[in-house]
Protein backbone atom coordinates (compact mmCIF):
# COMPACT_ATOMS: atom_id res chain seq x y z
CA UNK A 1 0.00 0.00 0.00
CA UNK A 2 2.81 2.25 -1.14
CA UNK A 3 2.63 6.08 -1.15
CA UNK A 4 -0.18 7.18 -2.72
CA UNK A 5 -2.66 9.16 -1.21
CA UNK A 6 -5.96 7.48 -1.19
CA UNK A 7 -9.50 9.43 -1.41
CA UNK A 8 -11.11 6.61 0.57
CA UNK A 9 -8.69 7.98 3.91
CA UNK A 10 -10.57 10.93 3.69
CA UNK A 11 -13.39 8.91 5.39
CA UNK A 12 -11.34 7.59 8.23
CA UNK A 13 -11.88 10.74 10.77
CA UNK A 14 -15.70 10.66 10.07
CA UNK A 15 -15.94 7.12 11.11
CA UNK A 16 -16.18 7.74 14.46
CA UNK A 17 -19.75 9.65 14.67
CA UNK A 18 -20.87 7.88 12.21
CA UNK A 19 -24.09 5.47 13.57
CA UNK A 20 -23.04 1.80 12.83
CA UNK A 21 -24.90 -1.14 13.63
CA UNK A 22 -22.53 -4.15 15.38
CA UNK A 23 -22.03 -7.03 13.01
CA UNK A 24 -23.89 -9.79 13.72
CA UNK A 25 -21.29 -12.01 15.98
CA UNK A 26 -23.01 -15.32 15.74
CA UNK A 27 -25.12 -16.65 13.65
CA UNK A 28 -28.73 -15.26 13.82
CA UNK A 29 -31.09 -18.56 14.16
CA UNK A 30 -33.73 -17.78 10.90
CA UNK A 31 -36.57 -17.07 13.30
CA UNK A 32 -35.08 -13.73 14.43
CA UNK A 33 -33.98 -12.60 10.93
CA UNK A 34 -37.90 -13.09 10.09
CA UNK A 35 -38.78 -10.95 13.52
CA UNK A 36 -35.87 -8.47 12.32
CA UNK A 37 -36.96 -8.06 9.00
CA UNK A 38 -40.69 -7.71 10.25
CA UNK A 39 -40.01 -4.81 12.87
CA UNK A 40 -38.18 -2.93 10.34
CA UNK A 41 -40.73 -2.85 7.56
CA UNK A 42 -42.86 -1.59 10.39
CA UNK A 43 -40.68 1.36 11.68
CA UNK A 44 -40.56 1.86 7.92
CA UNK A 45 -44.09 1.96 7.54
CA UNK A 46 -44.80 4.02 10.48
CA UNK A 47 -43.16 6.18 9.44
CA UNK A 48 -43.98 6.38 5.90
CA UNK A 49 -48.03 7.34 7.79
CA UNK A 50 -46.21 9.80 10.16
CA UNK A 51 -47.00 13.55 9.28
CA UNK A 52 -44.48 15.61 9.41
CA UNK A 53 -44.83 18.51 12.45
CA UNK A 54 -44.91 22.10 11.52
CA UNK A 55 -45.93 22.05 7.82
CA UNK A 56 -48.17 24.70 6.44
CA UNK A 57 -48.91 22.87 3.27
CA UNK A 58 -49.19 20.06 0.76
CA UNK A 59 -51.40 21.19 -1.67
CA UNK A 60 -50.00 22.00 -5.55
CA UNK A 61 -48.25 19.83 -7.94
CA UNK A 62 -45.96 17.49 -6.14
CA UNK A 63 -42.51 17.18 -8.01
CA UNK A 64 -41.39 14.05 -7.42
CA UNK A 65 -44.91 12.46 -8.10
CA UNK A 66 -43.15 10.84 -10.71
CA UNK A 67 -40.49 8.94 -8.69
CA UNK A 68 -42.26 8.02 -5.20
CA UNK A 69 -43.29 4.57 -6.07
CA UNK A 70 -39.58 3.53 -7.00
CA UNK A 71 -38.05 5.16 -4.15
CA UNK A 72 -40.53 4.44 -1.53
CA UNK A 73 -41.20 7.96 -0.87
CA UNK A 74 -44.80 9.61 0.65
CA UNK A 75 -45.87 13.11 0.50
CA UNK A 76 -45.98 15.17 3.75
CA UNK A 77 -44.89 12.57 5.92
CA UNK A 78 -41.98 11.62 8.21
CA UNK A 79 -40.56 9.24 5.45
CA UNK A 80 -41.04 12.29 2.12
CA UNK A 81 -37.29 11.66 1.49
CA UNK A 82 -37.78 7.85 1.42
CA UNK A 83 -34.51 5.76 0.35
CA UNK A 84 -33.48 8.25 -1.48
CA UNK A 85 -30.28 9.43 0.29
CA UNK A 86 -29.24 5.73 0.57
CA UNK A 87 -30.28 4.62 -2.75
CA UNK A 88 -28.20 7.41 -4.51
CA UNK A 89 -25.51 7.02 -1.95
CA UNK A 90 -25.19 3.52 -2.52
CA UNK A 91 -24.78 4.14 -6.58
CA UNK A 92 -22.60 7.16 -6.31
CA UNK A 93 -19.98 4.95 -4.55
CA UNK A 94 -20.92 1.91 -7.01
CA UNK A 95 -19.87 3.89 -9.72
CA UNK A 96 -17.02 5.37 -8.32
CA UNK A 97 -15.34 1.95 -7.08
CA UNK A 98 -16.48 0.47 -10.45
CA UNK A 99 -14.92 3.12 -12.73
CA UNK A 100 -11.65 3.05 -10.48
CA UNK A 101 -11.79 6.81 -9.31
CA UNK A 102 -11.68 5.38 -5.85
CA UNK A 103 -9.40 3.00 -5.59
CA UNK A 104 -11.04 -0.15 -2.89
CA UNK A 105 -9.25 -3.30 -2.46
CA UNK A 106 -12.15 -5.72 -0.96
CA UNK A 107 -9.46 -8.22 -0.19
CA UNK A 108 -8.54 -5.16 2.65
CA UNK A 109 -10.34 -5.30 5.32
CA UNK A 110 -10.30 -1.25 6.31
CA UNK A 111 -11.01 -0.47 2.89
CA UNK A 112 -14.04 -2.26 3.15
CA UNK A 113 -15.00 -0.58 6.48
CA UNK A 114 -13.73 2.56 4.71
CA UNK A 115 -16.26 1.97 1.88
CA UNK A 116 -19.12 1.39 4.27
CA UNK A 117 -18.22 4.58 5.99
CA UNK A 118 -18.02 6.85 3.07
CA UNK A 119 -21.33 5.61 1.56
CA UNK A 120 -22.82 6.25 5.40
CA UNK A 121 -21.42 9.58 5.30
CA UNK A 122 -22.77 10.50 1.85
CA UNK A 123 -25.99 9.29 2.60
CA UNK A 124 -26.22 11.78 5.60
CA UNK A 125 -25.30 14.32 3.71
CA UNK A 126 -27.44 13.83 1.11
CA UNK A 127 -30.45 13.51 3.66
CA UNK A 128 -29.39 16.87 4.94
CA UNK A 129 -29.37 18.60 1.67
CA UNK A 130 -32.15 17.32 0.31
CA UNK A 131 -34.17 18.41 3.42
CA UNK A 132 -32.87 21.65 3.06
CA UNK A 133 -33.53 21.57 -0.98
CA UNK A 134 -36.99 20.77 0.46
CA UNK A 135 -38.15 23.58 2.77
CA UNK A 136 -36.16 26.44 0.42
CA UNK A 137 -38.19 25.23 -2.55
CA UNK A 138 -41.70 25.61 -0.86
CA UNK A 139 -42.64 22.51 -1.05
CA UNK A 140 -44.81 23.03 2.39
CA UNK A 141 -45.68 25.99 1.70
CA UNK A 142 -43.55 29.75 1.46
CA UNK A 143 -40.64 29.47 4.12
CA UNK A 144 -42.15 33.34 4.92
CA UNK A 145 -45.13 31.69 6.58
CA UNK A 146 -43.49 28.77 7.76
CA UNK A 147 -40.99 30.21 9.82
CA UNK A 148 -37.60 29.60 10.41
CA UNK A 149 -38.13 27.48 13.13
CA UNK A 150 -40.71 25.10 11.82
CA UNK A 151 -38.13 25.00 8.97
CA UNK A 152 -35.75 23.93 10.98
CA UNK A 153 -38.27 21.55 12.60
CA UNK A 154 -38.99 19.93 9.22
CA UNK A 155 -35.22 20.06 8.16
CA UNK A 156 -34.40 17.64 11.75
CA UNK A 157 -37.56 15.92 11.47
CA UNK A 158 -36.56 14.75 7.53
CA UNK A 159 -32.88 14.31 8.84
CA UNK A 160 -33.94 12.01 11.36
CA UNK A 161 -35.61 9.93 9.27
CA UNK A 162 -32.70 9.77 7.06
CA UNK A 163 -30.73 8.42 9.66
CA UNK A 164 -33.32 5.83 10.76
CA UNK A 165 -33.64 4.15 7.01
CA UNK A 166 -29.94 3.98 6.95
CA UNK A 167 -29.45 2.13 10.30
CA UNK A 168 -32.75 -0.04 9.66
CA UNK A 169 -30.92 -0.94 6.16
CA UNK A 170 -27.51 -1.59 7.83
CA UNK A 171 -29.40 -3.79 10.39
CA UNK A 172 -30.63 -6.40 7.36
CA UNK A 173 -27.57 -6.28 5.62
CA UNK A 174 -25.07 -6.90 8.68
CA UNK A 175 -26.80 -10.55 9.16
CA UNK A 176 -29.73 -9.91 11.08
CA UNK A 177 -31.95 -9.87 8.18
CA UNK A 178 -33.14 -11.30 5.35
CA UNK A 179 -31.93 -9.45 2.11
CA UNK A 180 -31.81 -5.92 1.68
CA UNK A 181 -34.13 -3.18 3.09
CA UNK A 182 -34.17 -1.51 0.38
CA UNK A 183 -35.97 -4.18 -1.21
CA UNK A 184 -38.05 -4.79 1.05
CA UNK A 185 -39.15 -0.99 1.53
CA UNK A 186 -39.84 -0.38 -2.25
CA UNK A 187 -41.37 -4.00 -2.81
CA UNK A 188 -43.44 -3.35 0.14
CA UNK A 189 -44.49 0.47 -0.54
CA UNK A 190 -45.43 -0.84 -3.98
CA UNK A 191 -47.18 -3.69 -3.13
CA UNK A 192 -49.11 -1.41 -0.65
CA UNK A 193 -50.03 1.25 -3.55
CA UNK A 194 -51.56 -1.67 -5.54
CA UNK A 195 -53.61 -3.51 -2.66
CA UNK A 196 -54.72 -0.08 -1.87
CA UNK A 197 -55.99 0.81 -5.19
CA UNK A 198 -57.76 -2.17 -5.12
CA UNK A 199 -59.40 -2.25 -1.64
CA UNK A 200 -59.34 1.02 -0.68
CA UNK A 201 -61.94 2.34 1.39
CA UNK A 202 -61.90 5.90 0.70
CA UNK A 203 -64.24 8.00 -1.79
CA UNK A 204 -63.39 10.21 -4.12
CA UNK A 205 -65.93 12.65 -6.18
CA UNK A 206 -64.92 12.25 -10.26
CA UNK A 207 -68.13 13.68 -11.54
CA UNK A 208 -70.32 11.14 -10.94
CA UNK A 209 -70.92 10.83 -7.02
CA UNK A 210 -69.16 9.78 -4.37
CA UNK A 211 -67.20 6.62 -5.55
CA UNK A 212 -65.02 3.91 -3.54
CA UNK A 213 -61.61 4.37 -4.82
CA UNK A 214 -60.89 0.40 -4.61
CA UNK A 215 -61.44 -1.16 -7.52
CA UNK A 216 -63.12 -4.41 -6.33
CA UNK A 217 -64.71 -2.09 -3.44
CA UNK A 218 -66.23 -0.53 -6.24
CA UNK A 219 -67.53 -3.57 -8.22
CA UNK A 220 -68.93 -4.89 -5.38
CA UNK A 221 -70.80 -1.30 -4.61
CA UNK A 222 -71.76 -0.93 -8.08
CA UNK A 223 -73.40 -4.54 -8.07
CA UNK A 224 -75.46 -4.00 -4.87
CA UNK A 225 -76.58 -0.67 -5.32
CA UNK A 226 -77.38 -0.38 -8.99
CA UNK A 227 -80.18 -1.47 -10.35
CA UNK A 228 -78.84 -2.03 -14.11
CA UNK A 229 -76.38 -4.77 -13.57
CA UNK A 230 -75.43 -4.49 -16.80
CA UNK A 231 -74.30 -1.21 -16.74
CA UNK A 232 -73.02 -1.47 -13.20
CA UNK A 233 -70.13 -4.14 -14.73
CA UNK A 234 -69.30 -2.07 -17.36
CA UNK A 235 -68.89 0.75 -15.44
CA UNK A 236 -66.53 -0.76 -12.52
CA UNK A 237 -64.83 -2.52 -15.56
CA UNK A 238 -64.03 0.28 -17.71
CA UNK A 239 -64.26 3.48 -15.16
CA UNK A 240 -61.67 6.23 -16.14
CA UNK A 241 -59.73 8.36 -13.69
CA UNK A 242 -60.41 6.15 -10.81
CA UNK A 243 -58.85 2.09 -10.45
CA UNK A 244 -60.47 0.12 -12.08
CA UNK A 245 -61.28 -3.82 -12.44
CA UNK A 246 -59.63 -4.13 -15.59
CA UNK A 247 -56.85 -2.37 -14.46
CA UNK A 248 -56.57 -4.87 -11.83
CA UNK A 249 -56.27 -8.28 -14.34
CA UNK A 250 -53.70 -6.51 -16.60
CA UNK A 251 -51.69 -6.52 -12.84
CA UNK A 252 -52.32 -10.20 -12.69
CA UNK A 253 -51.08 -10.59 -15.99
CA UNK A 254 -48.20 -8.59 -15.68
CA UNK A 255 -46.90 -10.53 -12.36
CA UNK A 256 -47.67 -13.54 -14.15
CA UNK A 257 -45.33 -13.05 -17.29
CA UNK A 258 -42.44 -11.78 -15.06
CA UNK A 259 -42.85 -14.58 -13.26
CA UNK A 260 -42.65 -17.09 -16.42
CA UNK A 261 -39.54 -15.02 -17.63
CA UNK A 262 -37.91 -15.14 -13.73
CA UNK A 263 -37.52 -18.72 -14.66
CA UNK A 264 -35.23 -18.17 -18.04
CA UNK A 265 -31.31 -19.46 -17.28
CA UNK A 266 -28.78 -21.28 -18.98
CA UNK A 267 -27.18 -23.23 -16.69
CA UNK A 268 -23.64 -23.57 -16.90
CA UNK A 269 -22.09 -27.07 -15.58
CA UNK A 270 -18.93 -26.47 -13.08
CA UNK A 271 -16.65 -28.84 -11.27
CA UNK A 272 -14.16 -27.98 -8.04
CA UNK A 273 -10.95 -28.86 -8.65
CA UNK A 274 -10.73 -30.00 -5.23
CA UNK A 275 -12.97 -31.72 -2.99
CA UNK A 276 -13.26 -34.82 -4.97
CA UNK A 277 -14.26 -33.15 -8.49
CA UNK A 278 -17.83 -32.04 -6.30
CA UNK A 279 -20.22 -31.26 -9.12
CA UNK A 280 -22.08 -28.05 -9.35
CA UNK A 281 -23.69 -25.15 -11.41
CA UNK A 282 -23.68 -21.80 -12.62
CA UNK A 283 -26.87 -20.69 -13.60
CA UNK A 284 -27.12 -17.35 -15.80
CA UNK A 285 -30.46 -15.86 -15.40
CA UNK A 286 -32.49 -14.37 -18.58
CA UNK A 287 -32.92 -11.40 -15.78
CA UNK A 288 -29.12 -10.92 -15.60
CA UNK A 289 -28.71 -7.84 -13.60
CA UNK A 290 -32.40 -8.13 -12.31
CA UNK A 291 -34.26 -5.22 -12.18
CA UNK A 292 -31.48 -2.56 -12.30
CA UNK A 293 -32.07 -1.26 -15.67
CA UNK A 294 -35.55 -0.59 -14.94
CA UNK A 295 -34.44 1.25 -11.59
CA UNK A 296 -31.59 3.43 -13.53
CA UNK A 297 -34.25 4.13 -16.54
CA UNK A 298 -36.80 5.93 -14.06
CA UNK A 299 -34.17 7.68 -12.16
CA UNK A 300 -33.04 8.56 -15.42
CA UNK A 301 -36.64 9.80 -16.61
CA UNK A 302 -37.62 11.51 -12.98
CA UNK A 303 -34.70 13.74 -12.65
CA UNK A 304 -35.62 14.79 -16.24
CA UNK A 305 -38.48 15.27 -15.17
CA UNK A 306 -37.99 17.51 -12.25
CA UNK A 307 -35.13 19.55 -13.81
CA UNK A 308 -38.04 20.19 -16.71
CA UNK A 309 -40.58 20.99 -14.41
CA UNK A 310 -38.10 23.14 -12.33
CA UNK A 311 -37.42 24.86 -15.53
CA UNK A 312 -40.63 25.66 -17.23
CA UNK A 313 -41.94 26.91 -14.32
CA UNK A 314 -38.91 29.73 -14.08
CA UNK A 315 -38.61 30.05 -17.93
CA UNK A 316 -41.48 28.79 -19.72
CA UNK A 317 -40.78 31.25 -22.52
CA UNK A 318 -37.57 29.67 -23.47
CA UNK A 319 -37.07 27.58 -26.26
CA UNK A 320 -34.93 24.94 -24.86
CA UNK A 321 -37.08 24.71 -22.06
CA UNK A 322 -40.03 23.93 -24.10
CA UNK A 323 -38.30 21.81 -26.33
CA UNK A 324 -36.91 20.04 -23.10
CA UNK A 325 -40.83 19.56 -21.71
CA UNK A 326 -44.09 22.07 -21.34
CA UNK A 327 -46.31 20.93 -18.46
CA UNK A 328 -49.62 21.47 -17.63
CA UNK A 329 -51.99 20.41 -14.43
CA UNK A 330 -53.91 17.59 -14.44
CA UNK A 331 -57.48 18.24 -13.92
CA UNK A 332 -58.02 15.15 -11.49
CA UNK A 333 -54.76 14.00 -9.83
CA UNK A 334 -53.57 17.99 -9.54
CA UNK A 335 -50.57 15.99 -10.40
CA UNK A 336 -48.05 18.39 -13.42
CA UNK A 337 -48.07 15.98 -16.66
CA UNK A 338 -45.88 16.55 -20.06
CA UNK A 339 -47.43 18.01 -22.86
CA UNK A 340 -45.02 18.47 -25.44
CA UNK A 341 -41.53 18.15 -25.29
CA UNK A 342 -39.08 15.83 -24.71
CA UNK A 343 -40.34 15.15 -21.52
CA UNK A 344 -43.43 14.24 -22.81
CA UNK A 345 -41.84 12.16 -25.40
CA UNK A 346 -40.29 9.49 -22.85
CA UNK A 347 -43.82 9.44 -21.09
CA UNK A 348 -46.18 5.96 -21.48
CA UNK A 349 -49.12 7.03 -23.46
CA UNK A 350 -51.78 6.75 -21.48
CA UNK A 351 -53.58 3.96 -23.40
CA UNK A 352 -53.83 2.00 -26.81
CA UNK A 353 -56.07 4.51 -28.26
CA UNK A 354 -53.71 6.92 -27.17
CA UNK A 355 -51.21 5.50 -28.62
CA UNK A 356 -52.46 4.84 -31.99
CA UNK A 357 -53.47 8.96 -31.81
CA UNK A 358 -50.10 9.73 -31.44
CA UNK A 359 -48.47 7.27 -33.75
CA UNK A 360 -44.90 9.11 -33.39
CA UNK A 361 -45.29 9.52 -29.65
CA UNK A 362 -45.53 5.98 -28.98
CA UNK A 363 -42.66 4.58 -31.42
CA UNK A 364 -40.23 6.81 -29.71
CA UNK A 365 -41.29 5.87 -26.22
CA UNK A 366 -40.61 2.57 -26.63
CA UNK A 367 -37.31 3.01 -28.46
CA UNK A 368 -36.13 4.79 -25.93
CA UNK A 369 -37.96 2.60 -23.12
CA UNK A 370 -35.92 -0.56 -25.01
CA UNK A 371 -32.39 0.75 -25.67
CA UNK A 372 -32.46 2.24 -22.22
CA UNK A 373 -32.86 -0.70 -20.35
CA UNK A 374 -30.42 -2.59 -22.24
CA UNK A 375 -27.79 -0.27 -22.35
CA UNK A 376 -27.82 0.27 -18.81
CA UNK A 377 -27.90 -3.54 -18.13
CA UNK A 378 -25.04 -4.01 -20.60
CA UNK A 379 -23.05 -1.00 -18.38
CA UNK A 380 -24.41 -1.85 -15.29
CA UNK A 381 -22.55 -5.50 -15.42
CA UNK A 382 -19.56 -4.00 -15.92
CA UNK A 383 -19.59 -0.86 -12.72
CA UNK A 384 -21.35 -3.73 -10.68
CA UNK A 385 -18.48 -6.34 -10.87
CA UNK A 386 -20.57 -9.10 -12.39
CA UNK A 387 -18.98 -8.87 -16.22
CA UNK A 388 -17.88 -12.29 -17.66
CA UNK A 389 -14.52 -11.43 -16.64
CA UNK A 390 -15.51 -10.68 -13.11
CA UNK A 391 -17.09 -13.88 -12.68
CA UNK A 392 -14.33 -15.71 -14.44
CA UNK A 393 -11.95 -14.31 -11.40
CA UNK A 394 -14.66 -15.29 -8.84
CA UNK A 395 -14.70 -18.89 -10.46
CA UNK A 396 -11.00 -19.46 -10.47
CA UNK A 397 -10.49 -17.93 -6.53
CA UNK A 398 -12.68 -20.55 -5.29
CA UNK A 399 -11.34 -22.96 -7.82
CA UNK A 400 -14.01 -23.72 -10.12
CA UNK A 401 -13.69 -25.20 -13.44
CA UNK A 402 -15.64 -25.55 -16.13
CA UNK A 403 -15.78 -29.38 -17.63
CA UNK A 404 -14.31 -29.82 -21.17
CA UNK A 405 -13.05 -26.36 -20.83
CA UNK A 406 -9.38 -25.13 -20.48
CA UNK A 407 -9.28 -22.41 -17.35
CA UNK A 408 -8.02 -19.67 -19.39
CA UNK A 409 -11.24 -20.74 -21.80
CA UNK A 410 -13.68 -19.92 -18.80
CA UNK A 411 -14.14 -16.14 -19.47
CA UNK A 412 -14.42 -16.72 -22.95
CA UNK A 413 -16.85 -19.29 -22.25
CA UNK A 414 -18.49 -16.75 -19.79
CA UNK A 415 -18.50 -14.08 -22.52
CA UNK A 416 -20.53 -16.05 -24.77
CA UNK A 417 -23.92 -15.41 -22.47
CA UNK A 418 -23.22 -12.98 -20.19
CA UNK A 419 -23.22 -9.56 -21.76
CA UNK A 420 -26.24 -11.20 -24.04
CA UNK A 421 -28.04 -12.12 -21.35
CA UNK A 422 -27.64 -8.56 -19.83
CA UNK A 423 -28.27 -6.58 -22.76
CA UNK A 424 -31.10 -9.09 -23.82
CA UNK A 425 -32.26 -8.88 -20.15
CA UNK A 426 -32.53 -5.03 -20.04
CA UNK A 427 -34.73 -5.11 -23.24
CA UNK A 428 -37.06 -7.57 -21.90
CA UNK A 429 -37.81 -6.14 -18.83
CA UNK A 430 -38.34 -2.82 -20.87
CA UNK A 431 -40.60 -4.48 -22.69
CA UNK A 432 -42.83 -5.49 -20.34
CA UNK A 433 -42.78 -2.18 -18.68
CA UNK A 434 -43.98 -1.04 -21.56
CA UNK A 435 -46.73 -3.16 -21.89
CA UNK A 436 -47.69 -2.98 -18.53
CA UNK A 437 -48.06 0.85 -18.87
CA UNK A 438 -50.11 0.06 -22.00
CA UNK A 439 -52.43 -1.84 -20.53
CA UNK A 440 -53.31 0.19 -17.81
CA UNK A 441 -51.88 -2.10 -14.89
CA UNK A 442 -51.84 -0.42 -11.49
CA UNK A 443 -49.01 0.85 -9.46
CA UNK A 444 -47.25 1.32 -13.32
CA UNK A 445 -45.15 -1.25 -15.15
CA UNK A 446 -41.53 0.00 -13.01
CA UNK A 447 -43.54 -0.88 -10.05
CA UNK A 448 -44.88 -4.33 -10.90
CA UNK A 449 -41.04 -5.33 -12.54
CA UNK A 450 -39.63 -3.78 -9.85
CA UNK A 451 -42.15 -5.44 -6.68
CA UNK A 452 -41.93 -9.13 -8.35
CA UNK A 453 -38.37 -9.44 -8.96
CA UNK A 454 -37.80 -8.16 -5.73
CA UNK A 455 -40.20 -10.77 -4.15
CA UNK A 456 -39.21 -13.84 -6.46
CA UNK A 457 -35.31 -12.34 -4.89
CA UNK A 458 -36.69 -12.83 -1.44
CA UNK A 459 -38.26 -16.13 -2.40
CA UNK A 460 -34.71 -17.46 -3.22
CA UNK A 461 -33.16 -15.91 -0.07
CA UNK A 462 -35.91 -18.19 1.97
CA UNK A 463 -35.44 -21.15 0.29
CA UNK A 464 -31.55 -20.68 1.02
CA UNK A 465 -32.07 -19.45 5.03
CA UNK A 466 -34.62 -22.57 5.43
CA UNK A 467 -32.02 -25.31 3.74
CA UNK A 468 -28.71 -24.14 5.82
CA UNK A 469 -31.15 -23.65 8.90
CA UNK A 470 -32.19 -27.42 8.47
CA UNK A 471 -28.42 -28.61 7.30
CA UNK A 472 -27.42 -26.86 10.82
CA UNK A 473 -30.39 -28.47 12.78
CA UNK A 474 -29.67 -31.74 11.05
CA UNK A 475 -25.65 -31.67 11.49
CA UNK B 1 -25.64 1.68 -47.21
CA UNK B 2 -22.01 1.68 -44.80
CA UNK B 3 -24.08 3.28 -42.59
CA UNK B 4 -26.92 1.48 -42.54
CA UNK B 5 -24.95 -1.59 -42.27
CA UNK B 6 -22.60 -0.02 -39.38
CA UNK B 7 -26.66 0.09 -37.58
CA UNK B 8 -28.29 -2.88 -39.08
CA UNK B 9 -24.65 -5.66 -38.62
CA UNK B 10 -24.76 -5.04 -34.42
CA UNK B 11 -28.85 -5.38 -34.30
CA UNK B 12 -28.51 -8.43 -36.46
CA UNK B 13 -25.51 -9.94 -34.56
CA UNK B 14 -27.56 -9.21 -31.15
CA UNK B 15 -30.28 -10.60 -31.97
CA UNK B 16 -28.80 -13.57 -33.43
CA UNK B 17 -27.21 -13.86 -29.71
CA UNK B 18 -30.49 -13.10 -28.06
CA UNK B 19 -32.07 -16.26 -29.95
CA UNK B 20 -29.41 -18.62 -29.32
CA UNK B 21 -29.68 -17.86 -25.62
CA UNK B 22 -33.24 -18.25 -25.22
CA UNK B 23 -32.76 -21.80 -27.00
CA UNK B 24 -30.38 -22.40 -24.59
CA UNK B 25 -32.17 -21.23 -21.95
CA UNK B 26 -33.66 -23.88 -19.03
CA UNK B 27 -37.68 -22.57 -19.53
CA UNK B 28 -39.56 -23.56 -16.32
CA UNK B 29 -42.16 -26.23 -16.50
CA UNK B 30 -45.61 -25.47 -15.25
CA UNK B 31 -45.38 -27.39 -11.93
CA UNK B 32 -42.21 -25.23 -11.42
CA UNK B 33 -43.92 -22.00 -12.65
CA UNK B 34 -47.02 -22.42 -10.25
CA UNK B 35 -44.94 -23.01 -7.60
CA UNK B 36 -43.00 -20.19 -7.87
CA UNK B 37 -46.41 -18.00 -9.11
CA UNK B 38 -48.17 -19.21 -5.81
CA UNK B 39 -45.33 -18.19 -3.23
CA UNK B 40 -44.57 -14.86 -5.00
CA UNK B 41 -48.25 -14.49 -5.42
CA UNK B 42 -48.67 -14.93 -1.13
CA UNK B 43 -45.47 -12.69 -0.31
CA UNK B 44 -46.84 -9.84 -2.78
CA UNK B 45 -50.64 -10.11 -0.73
CA UNK B 46 -48.66 -10.43 2.48
CA UNK B 47 -46.70 -7.26 2.02
CA UNK B 48 -49.31 -5.55 0.63
CA UNK B 49 -52.11 -5.80 3.73
CA UNK B 50 -49.43 -5.40 5.96
CA UNK B 51 -48.56 -1.66 4.20
CA UNK B 52 -52.41 -1.21 3.56
CA UNK B 53 -53.21 -1.87 7.45
CA UNK B 54 -50.93 0.45 8.72
CA UNK B 55 -52.34 3.11 6.48
CA UNK B 56 -56.41 2.14 7.03
CA UNK B 57 -54.94 2.40 11.30
CA UNK B 58 -53.21 5.53 10.65
CA UNK B 59 -55.79 7.63 8.80
CA UNK B 60 -58.03 8.11 11.85
CA UNK B 61 -54.52 8.10 14.07
CA UNK B 62 -53.29 10.99 11.37
CA UNK B 63 -56.52 12.98 11.35
CA UNK B 64 -56.64 13.07 15.25
CA UNK B 65 -52.65 14.39 15.27
CA UNK B 66 -53.87 16.61 12.44
CA UNK B 67 -56.70 18.43 13.72
CA UNK B 68 -54.89 18.63 17.01
CA UNK B 69 -52.44 20.81 15.67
Amino acid sequence: MGGGFRVLHLVRPFLAFLPEVQSADRKVPFREKVIYTVISLFIFLVCSQLPLYGIHSTTGADPFYWMRVILASNRGTVMELGITPIVTSGLVMQLLAGSKIIEVDNNVREDRALLNGAQKLLGILIAIGEAVAYVLSGMYGPVGQLGVGNAILIILQLFFAGIIVICLDELLQKGYGLGSGISLFIATNICESIIWKAFSPTTINTGRGAEFEGAVIALFHMLITKSNKVAALRQAFYRQNLPNVTNLLATVLIFLIVIYFQGFRVVLPVRSKNARGQQGSYPIKLFYTSNMPIILQSALVSNLYFISQLLYRKFSGNFFVNLLGQWKESEYSGQSIPVSGLAYLITAPASFSDMAAHPFHALFYIVFMLTACALFSKTWIEVSGSSARDVAKQLKEQQMVMPGHRESNLQKELNRYIPTAAAFGGVCIGALTVLADFMGAIGSGTGILLAVTIIYQYFETFEKEKASELGFFGF
Amino acid sequence: MDAIDSVVDPLRDFAKDSIRLVKRCHKPDRKEFTKVAVRTAIGFVVMGFVGFFVKLIFIPINNIIVGAT
